[in-house]
């Protein structure tokens, strides 16, 4: 589903982000990349859904080396593969409802399908009642869960986040992260950039450590720390 | 079908949003399609106004008073062979004087005086074929025996064409400095719209729009500016003309000056609206290349 080969990547031509990473990541797999600050996870995450391509290595998402894609195959790439980050990105003049929605007209799809599409996944992430309400009119956490169904309507073949709950409190993050583990039971492959380290501990799934770059821990049901 | 929708409202929403500077571009482009309409207009009326000369760019030769009939009969069959000579008449003194009643009607008793010494020469009035013959004929003319003079009303034709000419080059000029002002206006529009949408467009990104997608609005946005520019230019240049052409048929009555029929106007808004489109897609396809990084 995943596959980094050998991945480094370097910015500004100085900044060595990744180093040499290779990782492989199945189908309905569920793997949390931890780290310390500035040790490469966004920059990981990035390379799975193309907004960074590596300076040397291979990335293979979904079949594709993302590395060979052309331009205006990416879009069609990023329709199968839901992003959440720690900043929502919501647009603020657009309702829960508009938020969602606009994701599957940015690509044609019918009014009837929306509809019915965005009713569900609202459904899944307990706010179909918010629906009219604005972003600013709702918590951090259901803004991130209006966040994560506008991932999810398309019923991507992966799920990437980069600190989905790094604005919000233990519980609500907990919530987030239950969440995320109900669209893996649906068979979505996950990766998950954290520092929450209790949530990590408690779900026990595979960990993925970066250290200045280098991929330096991959464990099966495994710990925040060693 | 939805789709174009969807662009025509992002484009309309858009426009909406930047009230003030897409009212300024659409200004800008009305005003170099202003200058457009001008020259189109202008070259109407010089089409107009060849016809008219070349209709009535007659040479008048006048011929000796004490020529022999004969003299005149075989220089009328000399100037019918000249090349690019269409009609010749011949006038007699008598006919000279007979049009010359006509013309004083009421007074012609003035004129019976003359009837006894007649003063007024033959004249053979000569139409060429166009408005380039007739400097050779009038040399050709003069090289006869019994051609006194030659007269012909080529000045001010040549005149009001020279002006006519003069003010479509200005105009043109004008306008192609203005067209280019005002595809950067509509650029500099275009930016702010794109600017104020950059987030969405991100988003818009990560979900999965394609680049066509995201820069269509932007390039309707343009081209709608470009054609609401046309409109006005159009506006502008009618509201000019009927103005001027009341003011030249107040101050010059015997200008002529074409009256627009509807087709002509359709005519004129239809190349004004193509090139206003042009100009707004030029804009926005340079905005969208340099701001949106598609
Ligand atoms: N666009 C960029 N230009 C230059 N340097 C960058 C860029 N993005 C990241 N970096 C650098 O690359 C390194 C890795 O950054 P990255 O954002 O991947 O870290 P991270 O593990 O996500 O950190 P955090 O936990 O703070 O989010 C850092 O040293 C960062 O300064
Ligand atoms: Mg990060």
């Amino acid at each position: 589903m995943i596959s980094v080969r050998n991945v480094s990547k370097v910015y500004n031509g100085s900044v060595k982000a990744l180093d040499s990473v290779s990782l492989h990541i199945e189908k309905g797999e569920f793997v949390f990349v931890v780290g310390a600050s500035g040790a490469g996870k966004s920059t990981l995450i990035k390379m799975m859904y193309r907004e960074e391509t590596p300076s040397s290595g291979q990335v293979f998402v979904l079949g594709k080396d993302l590395s060979r894609i052309r331009r205006r195959e990416v879009p069609y790439l990023r329709r199968r593969i839901g992003v959440v980050f720690q900043d929502f990105k919501l647009l603020e003049e657009k309702n829960a409802w508009e938020n969602v929605s606009f994701a599957l007209e940015v690509t044609g799809t019918p009014r009837r399908e929306i509809n019915r599409r965005v009713s569900q996944v609202l459904n899944l992430v307990g706010l179909l009642d918010r629906r009219d309400a604005f972003p600013s009119e709702l918590s951090g956490g259901e803004q991130q869960r209006i966040a994560i169904a506008r991932a999810l309507v398309r019923n991507p073949d992966i799920l990437l986040a980069d600190e989905p709950s790094g604005n919000l409190d233990p519980k609500t993050s907990m919530e987030i992260f239950n969440l995320l583990e109900r669209a893996s039971l649906y068979g979505t492959t996950l990766v998950v950039a954290t520092h929450a380290q209790d949530i990590v501990n408690k779900l026990r799934k595979r960990v993925v450590e970066l250290r200045d770059g280098t991929l330096v821990r991959d464990e099966r049901r495994g710990a925040y720390n060693y | 079908m939805r789709l174009i929708g969807y662009m025509f409202s992002q484009a309309f929403r858009s426009i909406w949003r930047n009230k003030l500077s897409s009212f300024l571009s659409a200004l800008t482009t009305g005003f170099a399609l202003f200058l457009l309409g001008t020259s189109f207009l202008v070259s109407i009326n010089l089409g107009f106004m060849y016809q008219m000369a070349e209709t009535q760019m007659e040479i008048q030769a006048y011929m000796n008073k004490e020529a022999t009939y004969s003299e005149l009969a075989s220089a009328a069959t000399q100037i019918r062979e000249m090349p690019g000579v269409s009609e010749v008449k011949f006038v007699s003194k008598e006919d000279a004087l007979e049009e010359l009643r006509e013309m004083f009607k009421d007074k012609a008793s003035v004129l019976d005086s003359l009837e006894e010494d007649n003063p007024l020469p033959p004249s053979v009035r000569i139409k060429t074929v166009g408005a380039e013959e007739i400097p050779g004929v009038v040399e050709a003319l003069k090289s006869i025996d019994v051609v006194d003079d030659v007269m012909y009303q080529e000045e001010v034709s040549k005149r009001l064409v020279q002006v006519g000419k003069a003010v479509q080059y200005l105009s043109l000029g004008g306008m192609l400095v203005v067209g280019l002002v005002s595809v950067m206006v509509i650029a500099n529009s275009i930016r702010l719209a794109i600017d104020a949408r950059r987030q969405e467009i991100g988003i818009m990104k990560l979900v999965g729009a394609t680049d066509g997608f995201v820069l269509m609005p932007f390039l309707f946005e343009g081209i709608f500016l470009g054609f609401l520019g046309s409109a006005l230019g159009t506006g502008f240049a009618l509201g000019a003309y009927n103005w001027v052409a009341g003011k030249i048929a107040e101050f010059i009555p015997f200008m002529p000056i074409v009256g627009l029929d509807s087709r002509s106007i359709w005519d004129m808004f239809g190349i004004m609206a193509l090139t206003g489109v042009m100009v707004g897609l030029t804009g926005s396809a340079f905005s969208v290349r340099r701001h949106l990084r598609v």
